[in-house]
């Protein structure tokens, strides 16, 4: 329990503000629905005058995007975006922390074995990540219901931001794994924010050209917005890369955690 | 120049990963256009009438990705993100790491002056930024021209691109050395110039979707060199000179700064 504790002391700043970035970002982006909502709407006045293969295949692209939900799957890119850089942070530093400040010695001579050890990290950053998206889920709901011009399907909403939470065990696992696989490595920051960029720079040349295969390769296109909208539901087929990388991560991390040599001094 | 070969040589491999993820973002970035070339056409049309919000929707952004140098612009968002990444983790670590590491008295016992010592680590910054580029510039070029029909202009292009790179890149790097510099608990320093880099971007972005606060473009570089003004007008010389002028207050905030500041040692 003093890991555990520990651990949730040293990040709860950290993790405060993050929940109050992720809030304040998801209430930015809703306040400016209602524009939105409005100028799509004359747009699709444009769109009647168009020939009729155009409106086919472009007007319902645009309903579903002018919906609360379809604007609220957009801009939601940019929340997983910046959920997936404080867990894959969160992950890398957590596991980083006592041999970058070469506090390795003192916590590894505990009478604790490191599996305690890697348990207790990882369910702090657990708890943090679950009370982050508890924040985060009250507020943009709260927002949702203000800005509404219609009603919502509310379970379609929920999928959305359970899917944070999903892409952030993703990352936050990336993140733990990777930081093991880099012997020495003395600041985390550049790591965490060069690796979830590129994954994000791939997730965005995926969708532009609809690529399939690519959107195995990055975790910011496992939950498919659109995708949930229609069905509610998740794609059982990237649940299932989304657990695997989780698993893979997992094993991998914990193996080397427990074998490693330790660096002391 | 003792202290500059040092720092390249600190950085060398950091920089070379750098490189090859840079090199692989293009390359895979342009091998997805030839599937995009013969669909995208159709739609070119009809963007020019969206409303802006509808387009950054899209991810156009008043692009024509069915053309070459449309869809470079379109990754050129993305390229320049990393290119920040890397400017301002590279201008804050610079300075922070000795104090992180505790070497900072090792290297101010030395007999060479501070403004000596942060002139050579700002060489060092600067021509890592020029390596940066130079590689993005060539890998741009050499995979860009085997689908362009008339290579001078597109190289023409994307020289522009790169140029608004740099401008942007040494924002950001002069931003985190000034940030480095004058922060009391130099542990924050990275996080605080990843923090502004963020803030900057999330701000471009909510100004891309509202399409109503292009005035506040001069808050946020991502904003300065967007890839349809490159396009159709050129490089704008207000902003460049904006830059310029921010790089430089910045610069100067960071050496006198950095004369008078307390180690924490």
């Amino acid at each position: 329990m003093n890991m555990f504790a520990h651990e949730l002391r040293m990040n709860r700043k950290s993790a405060l503000l993050w929940a109050v970035a992720l809030a304040g970002v998801a209430c930015l982006f809703m306040a400016m629905y209602p524009t939105f909502a409005e100028e799509s709407e004359s747009f699709k006045e444009v769109l009647r005058s168009m020939p009729e293969e155009m409106l086919a295949a472009f007007g319902l692209q645009i309903d579903a995007i002018a919906s609360l939900l379809g604007f609220y799957s957009y801009v939601f890119l940019y929340i997983s975006l910046c959920g997936a850089i404080q867990a894959f942070h969160l992950g890398a530093s957590m596991i980083s922390a006592e041999t970058r400040a070469k506090t390795a010695d003192f916590l590894l001579t505990k009478p604790v074995t490191r599996g305690a050890v890697l348990r207790s990290k990882l369910l702090s950053a657990l708890t943090i990540l679950v009370a982050t998206n508890a924040v985060y889920f009250g507020v943009s709901a709260a927002m949702a219901s203000f800005v509404k011009r219609e009603t919502f399907s509310l379970s379609a909403f929920a999928l959305i931001n359970v899917s944070l939470l999903l892409t952030q065990l993703i990352f936050l696992m990336l993140g733990f794994a990777l930081a093991l696989l880099l012997p020495r490595l003395k600041t985390v920051l550049p790591l965490s924010l060069g690796v979830v960029f590129a994954l994000f720079m791939l997730s965005a040349i995926g969708a532009s050209t609809g690529d399939g295969k690519l959107r195995y390769l990055t975790p910011f296109q496992y939950f498919d917005r659109a995708y949930i909208v229609r069905h509610e539901s998740y794609e059982p087929e990237f649940l299932a890369a989304g657990a695997a990388v989780i698993a893979v991560c997992a094993l991998f991390g914990a193996i080397r955690y427990l074998k490693r040599d330790v660096h002391v001094g | 120049m003792n202290i500059f070969w040092r720092e390249m040589k600190a950085s060398r491999k950091s920089l070379l990963l750098w490189i090859v993820g840079i090199a692989a973002m293009v390359g895979s970035g342009m091998g997805k256009f030839s599937g995009m070339k013969e669909s995208g056409d159709a739609m070119s049309g009809l963007m020019a009438d969206m409303p802006k919000a509808l387009q950054a929707v899209f991810g156009m952004n008043g692009l024509d990705i069915s053309t070459v140098t449309g869809y470079y612009g379109m990754l050129y968002l993305y390229l320049l993100i990393m290119a920040a990444v890397h400017a301002s983790m590279l201008g804050a670590n610079v300075l922070a790491k000795e104090e992180r590491d505790k070497t900072a008295e090792f290297l101010l016992v030395k007999p060479v002056s501070r403004m000596r010592l942060l002139l050579e680590k700002l060489l060092a910054i600067a021509l890592q930024i020029g390596l940066f580029t130079a590689a993005m510039t060539v890998c741009s070029i050499g995979f860009v021209a085997q689908y362009a029909d008339d290579a001078s202009r597109v190289t023409e292009d994307i020289l522009r691109f790169m140029a608004g790179m740099l401008f942007v890149q040494s924002v950001f790097a002069s931003v985190g050395l000034a940030i480095a510099a004058s922060i009391r608990n130099a542990k924050r320093a990275v996080a605080s110039s990843a923090c502004v880099m963020l803030l900057t971007f999330l701000l471009s972005v909510i100004i891309d979707i509202s399409g109503k606060l292009g005035f506040a473009s001069f808050l946020t570089p991502f904003q300065y060199f967007a890839a349809r003004d490159i396009l159709e007008d050129g490089l704008s010389p207000a902003y460049a000179a904006l830059s310029v002028t921010l790089a430089l207050t910045a610069l100067v905030v960071a050496f006198r700064s950095y004369g008078r500041r307390d180690m924490q040692i």
